[in-house]
């Protein structure tokens, strides 16, 4: 997964992880590769556009 | 290892007021926000209902208020209004368009005034439980500690985790987030400056459009869609319409935010040994409108008092926090029902059908009907509404 340096973290991308794969700190998101099944829903969530499937 | 009664996690309105009646109420209780300035960024309308505040014994603090809204506003895809005012409708999430930056860290501090410890800068990065509650693990300015709570209260939002690491079901269905962004503007030339004003239809595709009042010429613009059904991110559909629309075309922007509202519903499970979940992270949105914040002042409130109770009695079972699911069920839910199915009748329509209600309702003078009588105008323009409606009111 990749994210673009314009992210905001509001989080709406861990709202929808079902594999809670996705950790919101003040300014950065992290996700765990390990977790993530590349579904995609959080790619929609994001309001800007700031998250990519590799 | 720190202890304490009752750890809140997330010192937004619903953290800051649970934390606050738990504190009141005798438990020894710590708040933990991950961010530097507790409000900011903010993450939505700032609208809130006066009756909501009022209930709740939280009065309005010229501080916090940026404006008294008297009304709301909605506007059809052609451009037609239609005026509902506050005083002869009740509407919900109408009243006070809130500085949410200034009411957040208002609220964060009158539970410190209460008793409350609060820790900023300060994330929650793991859960484990033992037998008397849990230990959260926490990151603070990069040293990592832990805090041995009785009780945990899940305030941490729409992403929120606390509650699933805890082992409760309480995620969002991705059809039911609405993915939102928002400028808040300078230069708005609206139609009327204490008015919401609400734009439907294919504009924001499975939401609408929102011009929140803060100022004679200040607004928060901003859009919310459901990407189960809209084909673009939500800052496509906004910029066309702040390019397009006589209102903001020449407005400028001097914040924008961001983030996700769940309008699903409740959780499935907002209450587990040893753990309360309120606000936003519990679902408590309303699905029609998305607001939020009268929600989550009320149910932080019943969760804080619960809670306290709970440490009193010694027992921090599931079971000892029934009186929170009926609180909030009784308070919160019930209306819930009411509020998806008139959003799900507005989603069903097309562009053409809201134009031709709005031209029919424009036309009434709305101080003199009730929700009973305005159902039976619709329902004479699009016979629909019967069917979706007609046993609701």
């Amino acid at each position: 997964m990749i994210i673009k340096d314009f992210c905001m973290y509001c989080g709406a991308c861990a709202g929808v992880c079902s594999v809670d794969a996705i950790r919101v700190e003040e300014l950065k998101i992290v996700i765990d590769d390990n977790k993530c099944i590349k579904c995609g829903v959080c790619v929609k969530a994001c309001p800007v556009s700031a998250l990519e499937l590799e | 290892m720190i202890e304490t009664d009752i750890l809140v996690v997330g010192a937004g309105p619903s953290g800051s007021m649970a934390a606050k009646q738990a504190a009141l109420n005798g438990a020894d209780v710590i708040l933990i926000d991950r961010k530097s300035e507790i409000g900011s960024p903010k993450r939505c309308a700032e609208g809130v209902s006066k009756a909501g505040l009022e209930k709740l014994g939280i009065n309005p603090d010229p501080r916090w208020i940026a404006r008294r809204s008297t009304g709301v506003r909605l506007v059809s895809p052609d451009g037609t209004s239609v005026f509902l005012d506050d005083d002869t409708i009740s509407l919900p999430e109408s009243g006070f368009v809130l500085e949410r930056k200034v009411f957040d860290k208002h609220m964060a501090m009158d539970a410190a005034r209460a008793g409350a410890k609060i820790m900023i800068k300060t994330l929650a990065t793991d859960l484990e439980r033992v037998d008397d509650g849990v230990i959260v693990t926490i990151e603070n300015m990069g040293k990592v500690d832990q805090i041995h709570a009785h009780i945990v209260i899940a305030a941490d939002g729409p992403e929120s985790r606390i509650g699933r690491w805890a082992g409760l079901d309480c995620t969002t269905s991705p059809d039911y987030m609405e993915s939102c962004i928002q400028y808040e503007m300078a230069g708005v030339d609206m139609v009327n400056n204490n008015d919401i004003a609400l734009f439907f239809g294919s504009c924001a595709p499975g939401g609408y459009i929102w011009i929140f009042p803060k100022g004679d010429d200040i607004a928060n613009v901003g859009i919310g869609v459901l990407r189960s059904v809209a084909d673009k991110p939500p800052y496509e559909y906004l910029d066309e319409f702040v390019k397009t629309c006589p209102e903001t075309k020449n407005a400028q922007a001097v914040e924008v935010n961001v983030g996700g509202d769940p309008v699903g519903g409740t959780v499935k499970d907002r209450t587990g040994d040893n753990i309360l979940v309120v606000g936003d992270a519990a679902g408590f949105v309303n699905p029609l409108t998305g607001g939020g914040i009268n929600s989550a002042l009320e149910s932080g409130t019943f969760a804080g008092i619960v809670a306290a109770q709970a440490i009193n009695d010694g027992d921090y079972s599931k079971k000892n926090f029934e009186e929170y699911i009926k609180l909030t069920d009784e308070d919160i839910n019930k209306s819930y029902s009411k509020y998806d199915k008139v959003k799900q009748y507005l989603l069903s329509l097309s562009d053409e059908e809201l134009n031709n209600i709005a031209e029919e309702f424009s036309k009434v003078e709305f101080s003199e009907v009730n929700t009973k009588s305005l159902i039976k105008m619709l329902v004479k323009v699009s016979p629909k509404a019967l069917l979706k409606l007609g046993k609701l009111f």
